[in-house]
């Protein structure tokens, strides 16, 4: 592969606790390629979220990413990054959709300014350019450019979701992290939410880290998938082949529990 | 705007539930009522004047109900009599007065606490764990567990007797005239320096301690996560994500202070002998001034009632989701 | 008790409790750590602190360490009293109205709000004032009627929630009483809650007692810190120098207020972990300082 935009070695990550720690992550290693969509899948409490915080450093105490681990950023070593290096890489490389996008708005602020804070501390953009572009960035998840000047609870909770996906294409990241994106939502909705995506990276160009426990949902969107078990990535390979034969007990055992689905796909290319 | 016009109603009903107060207290205690609260007056008031008070706090020959009435009747006229001690001088202007300085000091001196408490409460959640944390913590808890007569008398003692730096007492110096020159002024501010500074020990520690305690409790919260993840300063994280939401909670608790941060002020006045609402109602129980008594029970209700409606508005103000609910 | 457990693991709680226990002590014991009676005239009148004296004496020539031991006893008695009496109108007004809902919640709600907006110092200066000189017990009683309003607040809102836990509507369910519920099912997950409410409000009687005796509303012959506060105030201790009259309960109320406030912040921290930063922080503060990773 080359050039990988996203290149994880070793990585480990405890919580530490008053006298035992607690290792959510364990010597995990994947690659994520140029506009590459790639999926981690597991079951709940396995450490995804965890890896995904570890990418842009937002990890508080009492997580410890353990030395030996390595995390690549378009070949830069994030983990060697200060302060003010890590201010210029967040949401300029990495942008990241939460786990529960639905909160990930700061209520007492305008659309328009958690767009603009983020613009100027980049680009020193001025309020009314940033505006400009927040409504082209609007645009692009189809909500009109007069909810500017709502407030996160005036929108429902789809709208709140595509808001918070346009701010992180307000830079052109080269990696969006998207965490159960899609969860709270209904079946609808979740899968129009992901076709924008996929369309959206077809025209910039990003690549994705998308985070599930939905297999099924997941052999539907993603080029490759990683398997993940109690800290542990168990198993990486192919959409397919994850889908039509996978190589690990946990990978079969996944899939034993989910009836298999038969939806039309949203990725082309991308599996049933 | 509903939200704010039922928080008047339920003010109205607060009054009218201190007024109540004010009305059944004398007539429950044993003895005349009307001897023990117009007794202080002694030989000062003719037959005339007496029979004024008494329709003025509704001892009427009429049915209890209607005596009810005649005095939330005088209440909402403004008139709530005479004071027996400094007779004929009228309840309200003795009170007027002194609740101008009231609001000055408290006001300001919340004003100054609930800023610097605040901002302390931010920077200590925001370094929660560490040494600043934990010096602030301690210091907070001090300072919001130590009674205000304490606070007061030591401040008294050490900067007024031992040290001499400030005056012992009164709100300005006596010798001068009031004024808006600059000598008045600078004498205001002289003799207000120990209350206001016993005030702020007082309240600021307890500022802090919500408001670190509320912020805490939301650094875990998706958006402020999200704040740090667009790379945002830290200053702009700590201030517009995360203590500009950890201030909704500590308003309100400053709502529900209100009534301790008015008990304060009013030792705090009666140590420094102060000329405030609090010192004015100590006196009148000393001299058994019972109109003055009541009519500072009033006024100190109607004050915390329109300090609640300050803080109110401003909740609206500091929370999208009420503004047009 | 698994909450007293944890409190013994705190920093703060412990000598918050240490500072609580030495004033129980005491005043149990005050008999036998002096040798004075607390209402006779022992010395000269202001006398500084001596051997004979260790803190001095005030204007009548009573031993001022003899009745701050004493002191301590009515200090204490008034605040736990009234601190129970407030708790349990809090505690049970609180669970009703959170659990009943409806029309009964409307009416505690609109009291409690009422009594949270009518200034409470000034309506027990203005009782007091009524009454006459008030004895410690009736400073107890009017404190625990006047003052449960915040507790009411805070058990109703953390009783909303706990209604709609699951082993709440199984109990519904399986036809239970509601006042099993509340006192079986609700009460007991209440329980830190209502231990910040009753130490905040022995703290907040402790306080205002000794305010409204300082105050002169108490009964002069009563041997407490607010009366201490009170002589010595009237014989101008502090304009003569006689600094020990009046430090001695100062000191002695900041530190039973400072002991209570820990305990109190120390349950508060256990009961919201958020809050908790205890060893963890530390041990994560090492590993980093030793390299062995980082954030
Ligand atoms: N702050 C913390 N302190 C201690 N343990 C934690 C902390 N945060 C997470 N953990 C533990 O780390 C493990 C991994 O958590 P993580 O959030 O990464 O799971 P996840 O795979 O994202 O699960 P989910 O699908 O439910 O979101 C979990 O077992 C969790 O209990
Ligand atoms: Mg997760």
């Amino acid at each position: 592969m080359s050039d990988p935009v996203l290149s994880i070695r070793n990585l480990t990550i405890d919580y530490i606790g008053a006298t035992t720690d607690f290792r959510a992550v364990r010597n995990v290693s994947f690659d994520i390629a140029k506009g590459e969509f790639f999926g981690l899948a597991g079951e709940s409490g396995c450490g995804k979220s965890t890896i995904a915080f570890a990418i842009s450093r937002l990890h508080r105490p009492p997580a410890l990413i353990r030395s030996g681990s390595q995390i690549l950023l378009n070949g830069r070593d994030v983990l060697a990054l200060d302060d003010a290096a890590l201010k210029e890489l967040r949401w300029r490389e990495v942008a990241m959709v939460f786990q529960s996008a639905m909160n990930s708005l700061n209520p007492v602020l305008t659309i328009e300014h958690q767009f603009y804070d983020v613009l100027k501390t980049h680009t020193g953009m001025s309020r009314p350019a940033a505006r400009a572009r927040a409504a082209e960035l609007l645009a692009l998840v189809d909500i009109p450019a007069d909810r500017l000047s709502a407030y996160p609870h005036q929108l429902s909770g789809g709208m709140r979701q595509r808001v918070v996906i346009a701010i992180c294409l307000a830079l052109n990241p080269k990696l969006l992290i998207m965490d159960e994106p899609t969860t709270a939502l209904d079946v609808v909705v979740q899968r129009e939410i992901l076709e924008r995506i996929h369309k959206l990276r077809q025209e910039l160009g990003f690549s994705v880290l998308f985070i599930t426990h939905d297999l099924a949902l997941m052999v539907q969107v993603s080029d490759r998938i990683g398997i993940m078990l109690e800290g542990e990535l168990v198993e990486v390979n192919d959409a397919q082949a994850i889908y039509r034969n996978p190589q690990h007990d946990y990978t079969r055992k996944l899939w034993a529990s989910i009836p298999r689905l038969t939806g039309a796909r949203i990725a082309e290319g991308a599996t049933p | 705007m509903a939200f704010l016009l039922r928080r008047v109603v339920f003010y109205l009903a607060a009054f009218v539930a201190a007024a109540t107060i004010n009305f059944f207290l004398p007539r429950l205690m044993p003895g005349d009522p009307i001897q023990k609260m117009f007794a202080g007056a002694g030989s000062d008031l003719s037959l005339e004047n007496l029979n004024a008070l008494k329709l003025t706090f509704g001892f009427i020959d009429a049915p209890i109900g209607e005596q009810y009435l005649a005095y939330l009747r005088s209440v909402f006229t403004g008139d709530l009599g005479r004071s027996v001690r400094f007779f004929p001088l009228p309840v309200t202007d003795l009170l007027g007065r002194a609740l101008i300085w009231t609001v000055g000091l408290v006001g300001t001196a919340t004003i100054i606490a609930f800023t610097i408490g605040t901002l302390l409460g931010v920077m200590a959640a925001w370094r929660r764990g560490t040494r600043f944390d934990t010096v602030i913590s301690l210091a907070s808890i001090f300072s919001s567990s130590v009674p205000a007569v304490v606070v007061s008398l030591i401040t008294l003692f050490a900067f007024g007797y031992t040290l001499g730096w400030f005056p012992n007492g009164y709100a300005a110096d006596p010798m001068l005239d009031p004024s808006w020159g600059w000598e008045y002024i600078a004498s205001v501010l002289y003799h207000g320096t120990l209350p206001m500074l016993t005030m702020v020990i007082v309240l600021t520690g307890g500022f802090a301690v919500t408001m670190r305690n509320n912020m805490i409790n939301l650094l875990g919260e998706d958006y402020i996560v999200m704040g740090r993840a667009k790379g945002l300063s830290d200053q702009g994280v700590m201030l517009w994500y995360a203590a500009r939401n950890a201030l909704l909670p500590t308003v309100s608790a400053l709502a529900i202070s209100l009534g301790a941060v008015l008990g304060g002020s009013l030792v705090t006045e009666v140590v420094f002998n102060y000329p405030g609402m609090g010192n004015t109602l100590y006196q009148a129980i000393l001299a058994r001034d019972y109109p003055v008594i009541q009519g500072a029970l009033l006024i100190m209700t109607a004050a915390m009632l329109v300090a609640n409606f300050v803080v109110d508005l401003s909740y609206v103000l500091l929370d999208p989701r009420l503004k047009r609910a | 008790m698994k909450l007293l457990a944890q409190l013994l693991h705190n920093r703060k709680a412990l000598v918050g409790v240490a500072i609580l226990a030495t004033v129980i002590l005491v005043a149990i014991f005050a008999p036998l750590l002096t040798e004075y009676s607390p209402t006779q005239r022992v010395g000269r009148p202001h006398q500084p602190p001596s051997a004979d004296h260790l803190l001095g004496t005030t204007r009548l020539g009573y031993d001022v360490f003899t009745r701050l031991l004493y002191g301590a006893r009515i200090s204490l008695a008034v605040g736990f009293g009234a601190g129970l009496l407030i708790t349990v109108i809090g505690t049970v007004l609180g669970i009703i109205a959170g659990y009943k809902g409806g029309v009964v919640d409307e009416v505690i709600t609109f009291l409690t709000n009422m009594v949270l907006v009518i200034p409470n110092l000034p309506l027990l200066l203005v009782l007091a004032a009524f009454i006459g000189q008030a004895s410690p017990l009736v400073i107890a009683v009017i404190l625990g009627f006047t003052s449960w309003a915040w507790g009411v607040r805070v058990t109703r809102s953390e009783t909303l929630s706990i209604r709609q836990r699951d082993f709440v509507k199984s109990a519904e369910m399986l036809g239970e009483p509601g006042w099993r519920i509340m006192a079986f099912e609700i009460f007991p997950n209440l329980i830190s809650i209502v231990g910040i409410n009753f130490i905040g409000s022995v703290l907040f009687a402790v306080i205002t007692e000794a305010t409204l005796e300082f105050l002169g509303l108490g009964d002069p012959n009563t041997v407490s810190w607010g009366i201490m506060l009170y002589n010595a105030q009237n014989a101008s201790a502090l304009s003569v120098g006689a600094w020990w009259d009046i430090l001695t309960p100062c000191v002695a109320l900041a530190v039973l207020g400072l002991g209570l406030a820990l305990i109190n912040f120390a349950i508060d921290e256990i009961a919201n972990p958020r809050l908790r930063t205890g060893g963890m922080l530390a041990r994560w503060t090492g590993l980093i300082r030793r390299g062995e990773g980082k954030l």
